[in-house]
């Protein structure tokens, strides 16, 4: 396998850090604490492009690769793990699936505006009752008057309180069990269409994360992405292509906590000399650089596969299990070697501890996602 | 107005410290960050009174990559100077290269340029190539409209803005603070990173000959670059207070501090 940065995504990383330098970092902190969702940015990333990074050119988006998509994520994670969330999961969960399995006329209604970001797309699986057991969810849309009417309670949105266009998760056939459940797009507006209240999160408080409820909402039989039936095929493929942009989310997040911890260790001074003098710190500082050059290079991996068009399910899966829990151990560590100092907002690093606990459970849990492995395994 | 042809000359540079041989990679070379708002003043000045944009370069191969820079933020048109006969040259032999390729484009009405190199911070190349054209030019630029069939310009100098008004063709020097660059959005990065499409040419498509530039053509040599050892010294100043007090005054008044 050959991981190829061209001039291009070396030039695509300078120009997405230079935008996180100018717009995101200064106000990262402050939108944390404030819980604010910043439009002004969100605005200026949506004329630039960072709605639609793989979408086609002629659908509004940016045409780039999934490689340039795993860069982007990763940079702006690094500056705002909130900001890094909202854009990963309205691209690869939202417009994706919507762009693989919606039909031409579907794709022109809803990809554009989604991707000059004029509008905000959001992934309804889980609910109260279902989290990892995606299978096992109570939504229903059911056929009436020529389209569906739909009842649902999903829970733990991400972008929910800013989103326009809404991917839901629903049984179009209750009696079919697995086979009967179906994506039913929903569009915010639409009578019955309720916006829960936001979650208090312990991370990622920037990203407007609510509950979105339908209650006996009508949409019309075109509102059926693919065909009745596909619902967990479609979610299937879009948490692959997902995972790929959660792990390269974690790798920004423990990215930004290593360089953090490093110019820290060498301008804190106990015992005489700066603490990057210590062998103990040196070892912490060895372990977190390897596995965040060994998380890069799995998430560039599978983006890589992605791209040459081979299947890169396992690849993905891999990559996001080990740098979800690469970014909790190395803002752990990042943590740790801020000393107290590291457990106290006047630092950044107590941020990143807080965002990239998260990704061990979202898009699959760690456990969730060894089980996939093991089956691909072990046969 | 009629439309204009503004030529924007600028440098890769590479932004390390200068130890040993460096080699230049696409990782280590960027836009002169001070030539980033000399192009943004040429497309804004262009997207008001309308015309094209040419982004010139100066470099080694890797230096393309600017110039796709200069075009996914707006250039129309992109051109590499690039031959190993131009390797060494100093700022004249440097200003010898782009005069000979500004003389190969169709004529312009603006010649602008960053007012100085992160790398190499002369400030040399835009007066020199002005000079060898034969325009007038107006450095440190930090304000510019189109005005007649010229421009206004301000430029702030000792603590004055001094205000201009030139006729075209005319080449200027831009202040770093005078705009803040664009953004580049992803669309147009994958464009121009995806066509590639700037001319490259040698010494033989500009018509200068080797002697004329490159290390040959540089009448100035850098013998050696070490760095500067900053020595902070303390001085404490003796005596009672009246005359500590005007000793103090004299001391800053005599480095300039206080006036
Ligand atoms: C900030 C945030 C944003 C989110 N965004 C979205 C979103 O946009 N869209 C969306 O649909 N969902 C979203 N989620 C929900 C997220 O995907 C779920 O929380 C996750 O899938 C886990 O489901 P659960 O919380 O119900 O946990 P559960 O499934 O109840 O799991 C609890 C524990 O049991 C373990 N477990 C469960 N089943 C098994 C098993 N078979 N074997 C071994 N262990 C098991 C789990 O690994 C976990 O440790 C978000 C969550 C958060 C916190």
């Amino acid at each position: 396998m050959n991981i190829n940065l061209t001039d291009k995504h070396i030039a695509l990383r300078r120009a997405v850090k230079s935008f996180c330098d100018r717009e995101i970092r200064p106000i990262a902190a402050d939108i944390d604490k404030e819980a604010r969702f910043p439009w002004e940015v969100v605005e200026k990333m949506g004329r630039l492009g960072y709605f639609g990074i793989q979408t086609p050119r002629e659908l509004g988006g940016a045409g780039m690769d999934a490689l340039s998509y795993a860069i982007i994520i990763e940079e702006i994670s690094s500056a705002s793990g909130s900001i890094g969330l909202c854009v990963t999961v309205h691209n690869s969960v939202a417009v994706f699936p919507l762009l693989a399995f919606g039909s031409p006329e579907q794709r022109d209604k809803w990809v554009p505006p989604l991707a000059r970001g004029e509008k905000i797309g959001a992934f309804c699986l889980t609910e109260p009752n279902a989290g990892s057991d995606a299978g096992g969810i109570d939504a229903t849309a059911i056929p009436r008057d020529g389209g569906y009417t739909v009842n649902a309670n999903k829970v733990f949105v991400t972008n929910g309180g800013v989103a326009d266009i809404c991917l839901i998760f629903a049984r179009t056939d209750p009696a079919a069990g697995r086979k009967g459940i179906s994506v039913v797009v929903a569009e915010r507006g639409t009578p019955g269409f309720v916006v829960g209240d936001l979650e208090d999160l312990c991370g990622m408080r920037a990203n407007p994360v609510s509950s979105i409820r339908l209650y006996d909402c009508q949409v019309p039989a075109g509102n059926i992405l693919g065909k009745p039936g596909m619902g967990l095929k479609i979610g299937l493929a879009a948490l692959d292509t997902g995972r790929m942009g959660i792990a390269a989310q974690a790798v920004g997040i423990a990215q930004a906590a290593l360089d953090e911890a490093v110019q820290y260790a060498k301008q804190r001074r106990q015992f005489g000399v700066p603490i990057e003098k210590h062998q103990a710190i040196q070892m912490m500082i060895a372990d977190m650089a390897t596995r965040v050059d060994a998380a890069r290079l799995m998430v560039y991996r599978a983006a890589a596969l992605r791209d040459s068009g081979r299947s890169f399910s396992t690849e993905s899966a891999m990559a996001k299990l080990f740098a979800s829990e690469t970014a909790t151990a190395v803002t752990d560590l990042a943590v740790q070697i801020h000393g107290g100092y590291g457990y106290s907002k006047a630092y950044p690093v107590e941020r990143y501890y807080r965002d990239a606990r998260v990704t061990r459970i979202y898009e699959g849990t760690s456990e969730v996602h060894r089980m996939v492995i093991a089956k691909g395994v072990l046969g | 107005m009629k439309d204009l042809h503004i030529i924007v000359c600028l440098k890769s540079v590479v932004l390390e410290a200068p130890r040993g041989r460096i080699v230049r990679t696409a990782e280590n070379s960027v836009m002169n960050p001070f030539d980033r708002p000399a192009v943004e003043i040429a497309l804004a000045l262009r997207n008001e009174v309308g015309g094209t944009v040419t982004a010139v370069s100066m470099g080694p191969p890797v230096a393309g990559n600017a110039l796709l820079e200069a075009t996914a933020m707006g250039a129309d048109r992109a051109v590499l100077l690039t031959d190993a006969a131009m390797a060494g040259a100093d700022t004249l032999a440097t200003a010898a290269v782009l005069n000979a390729a500004i003389s190969q484009l169709p004529p312009f009405d603006l010649l602008v340029f960053g007012t100085r190199t992160a790398d190499s911070d002369t400030g040399q190349v835009g007066p020199q190539t002005a000079v060898s054209l034969g325009v007038p030019m107006i450095t440190q630029v930090s304000h510019m409209e189109p005005a007649g069939t010229g421009c206004r310009l301000e430029r702030q100098c000792d603590g004055f803005t001094e205000t201009y008004e030139c006729a075209f063709p005319a080449a200027v020097s831009v202040n770093p603070d005078a705009v803040v660059p664009r953004e580049i959005g992803l669309g147009d990065l994958e464009t121009a990173f995806g066509d590639k499409a700037y001319d490259v040419w040698g010494l033989e498509q500009i018509g200068l000959s080797p002697e004329a530039t490159g290390e040959s053509g540089s009448p100035t040599r850098v013998l050696t670059i070490s760095p500067v050892k900053t020595r902070k010294a303390c001085e404490f100043i003796e005596g009672d207070d009246a005359q500590k007090r005007d000793e103090l005054i004299n001391h800053l008044s005599n480095a300039g501090l206080i006036g």
